[in-house]
């Protein structure tokens, strides 16, 4: 204990400044998430704002996420078709944008929307609320901060991501299905046939499960980055944006695990 | 008398910057003591501590007989509804309208409450800080002085026995400010409620406060009533008084 203590120390010594901040940020970040699952088990549990916020959170995001999965489920199938007529497998074009779409850019693209869609908006709502007193005064009324505004919002987050994502996933086949229609003409139902022939279990599952945690890292990271905002105006601006950068990065960083851990666990 | 405040020994520092040493201070029942001192002494620093917003090094707060160190979040929270802040930046919720910034303690707080009795609670509230009109308004759309006279209003929905004002009166014109110190004593007398005033505002101290406190160097430097303080021959005393009274009147 007494060696660990010192170890500690040492290593506080010999970091750099920037590093010794960042570490301990992390650290900070572990706690919030610790007081994120103890307090989610107490009531109250305030299911009326859950509700709320999933509407104002998720709901509010289709529109963009709708365009932006359209876009990119057209525009990748236009792009593909040259390479895959090269090798005379144009046949193969459904099933190939099908199983990208649904393994990774759905999830990662739509989490990615919402990182900056979301993320900056809370970061943005709790540092306001934060630098004005708000929360102070929501406590003294008698109401856990903590409990009522960030709990509510990472359940939220958390669960309206994968909604947003299998809903964005619908969409950008939609998209490809036209992409592969300037080109010739496939029904809409043989266009289906070919994607869902092609896809297994093991495509969809690990997506769909990595997105929850996309979605839970969106509004912790920035839910922390609003509670902790620095006094002023220019301190909320701060939380806005490093909520952002900072879940954007996470999502890489838990796609990349989520692919280790589906491989390991033999689900490719 | 009997007290319901009481701060003992109160030592508060953030890292080397030792802002409240041995704070001791009585507030018995239906009394209003003003804290006066100057800016960054740690007035606000010490009413937090007294309603849990903050947490003390040593010394003891007992509200209502309890120890605030002591108790749990609950027990915090029970205790709490007892107590009613007034914000020095007012501290509106700003996505709910005016109404609904008095509807939100109520609702968390009185689950016994009928919504056409909650309704009318706020309608009164809102009567006697003569914003009524105003209950549609977002805190967006109000002047300081009105956001101010809301905070108060918030702060006293609940029908607290110990309300805390955080300088209720800085930052708005003489006469908007007198119009506040006026409101806070009618307020006391109607909802009979013990209070702490903190302010710079000498008209303020004098028509609201029972007894002044003078918070000099972390400690209570001085008490006593207004006319106490304000004949002291103590020259940092002297100051408050040569300062905030030239200005007003
Ligand atoms: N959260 C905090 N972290 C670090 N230091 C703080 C914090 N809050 C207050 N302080 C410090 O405590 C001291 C007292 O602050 P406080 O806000 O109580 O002053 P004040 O007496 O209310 O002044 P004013 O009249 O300007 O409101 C200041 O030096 C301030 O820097
Ligand atoms: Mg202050």
């Amino acid at each position: 204990m007494v060696g660990g203590s010192l170890f500690i120390k040492l290593v506080k010594q010999l970091l750099p400044l920037k590093w010794k901040k960042q570490l301990e940020e992390t650290g900070d970040i572990g706690r919030f998430t610790i007081r994120f699952f103890r307090e989610f088990w107490r009531r109250p549990y305030e299911f009326r704002e859950v509700v709320r916020q999933c509407f104002l959170l998720g709901y509010k995001s289709f529109p963009l996420v709708g365009i932006t999965t359209f876009i990119i489920g057209l525009v990748l199938t236009i792009q593909s078709r040259p390479t895959l007529e090269r090798f005379g497998a144009e046949a193969w074009l459904p099933a190939m944008v099908g199983i990208s779409i649904i393994r990774e850019i759905g999830p990662v693209l739509t989490a990615l929307i919402c990182a900056g869609k979301i993320g900056s908006s809370i970061g943005a709502e709790l540092g306001s609320m934060k630098v004005t007193e708000q929360l102070d005064a929501m406590e003294v009324s008698g109401t856990n901060p903590f409990k009522y505004i960030v709990v509510t919002r990472i359940i939220a987050t958390t669960f309206m991501l994968p909604v947003l994502v299998v809903t964005g996933d619908a969409i950008a086949l939609y998209g490809s299905y036209l992409g592969v229609n300037i080109g010739d003409t496939v029904s809409f139902k043989l266009f289906y046939q070919q994607v869902f022939e092609s896809l297994e279990y093991a495509d969809a599952l690990p997506a769909f499960v990595k997105s929850f945690f996309f979605g839970f890292a969106i509004g912790l990271v920035g839910c922390y980055k609003g509670y902790h905002s620095q006094k002023g105006t220019e301190g909320v601006g701060r939380s806005a944006n490093s909520a952002v950068v900072v879940s954007s990065l996470l999502i890489f960083i838990i796609d990349l695990i989520a692919v280790q851990i589906a491989d390991f666990l033999g689900i490719t | 008398m009997e007290s319901v405040l009481e701060i003992k020994n109160l030592n508060k520092s953030f890292g080397s910057n030792h802002v409240l040493r041995n704070f001791s201070l009585t507030l018995y029942k239906g009394e209003n003591i003003v804290v006066l001192g100057r800016s960054g002494s740690g007035k606000s620093v010490m009413i937090k501590c007294a309603v849990g917003l903050m947490k003390y090094d040593s010394g003891s707060i007992k509200v209502l007989g309890q120890e605030i160190k002591d108790l749990n979040a609950v027990e915090l929270d029970a205790l709490r509804v007892k107590m009613g802040f007034v914000f020095q930046s007012s501290a509106l919720y700003d996505s709910m309208t005016v109404g609904e910034n008095l509807e939100f303690p109520l609702r968390r707080n009185r689950p016994d409450l009928r919504k056409s009795e909650m309704d009318d609670i706020i309608k009164e509230t809102l009567d006697n800080v003569g914003l009524y009109y105003a209950i549609n308004l977002l805190p967006s759309e109000l002047s300081g002085g009105m956001k101010k006279r809301v905070g108060l209003a918030r702060a006293l929905v609940l029908k607290p026995e110990i309300v805390f004002y955080d300088e209720p009166t800085t930052g708005l014109d003489p006469f908007t400010s007198s119009e506040i110190s006026k409101l806070m004593l009618e307020m006391q007398n109607k909802y009979n409620t013990s209070s702490i005033t903190i302010s710079h505002d000498m008209y303020c101290a004098r028509i609201t406060g029972n007894r002044l406190v003078a918070l000099i160097d972390g400690t209570n430097y001085a008490e006593g009533t207004f006319e106490e303080l304000q004949n002291s021959e103590d020259e940092k005393i002297k100051t408050f008084f040569t300062h905030g009274l030239g200005k007003r009147k």
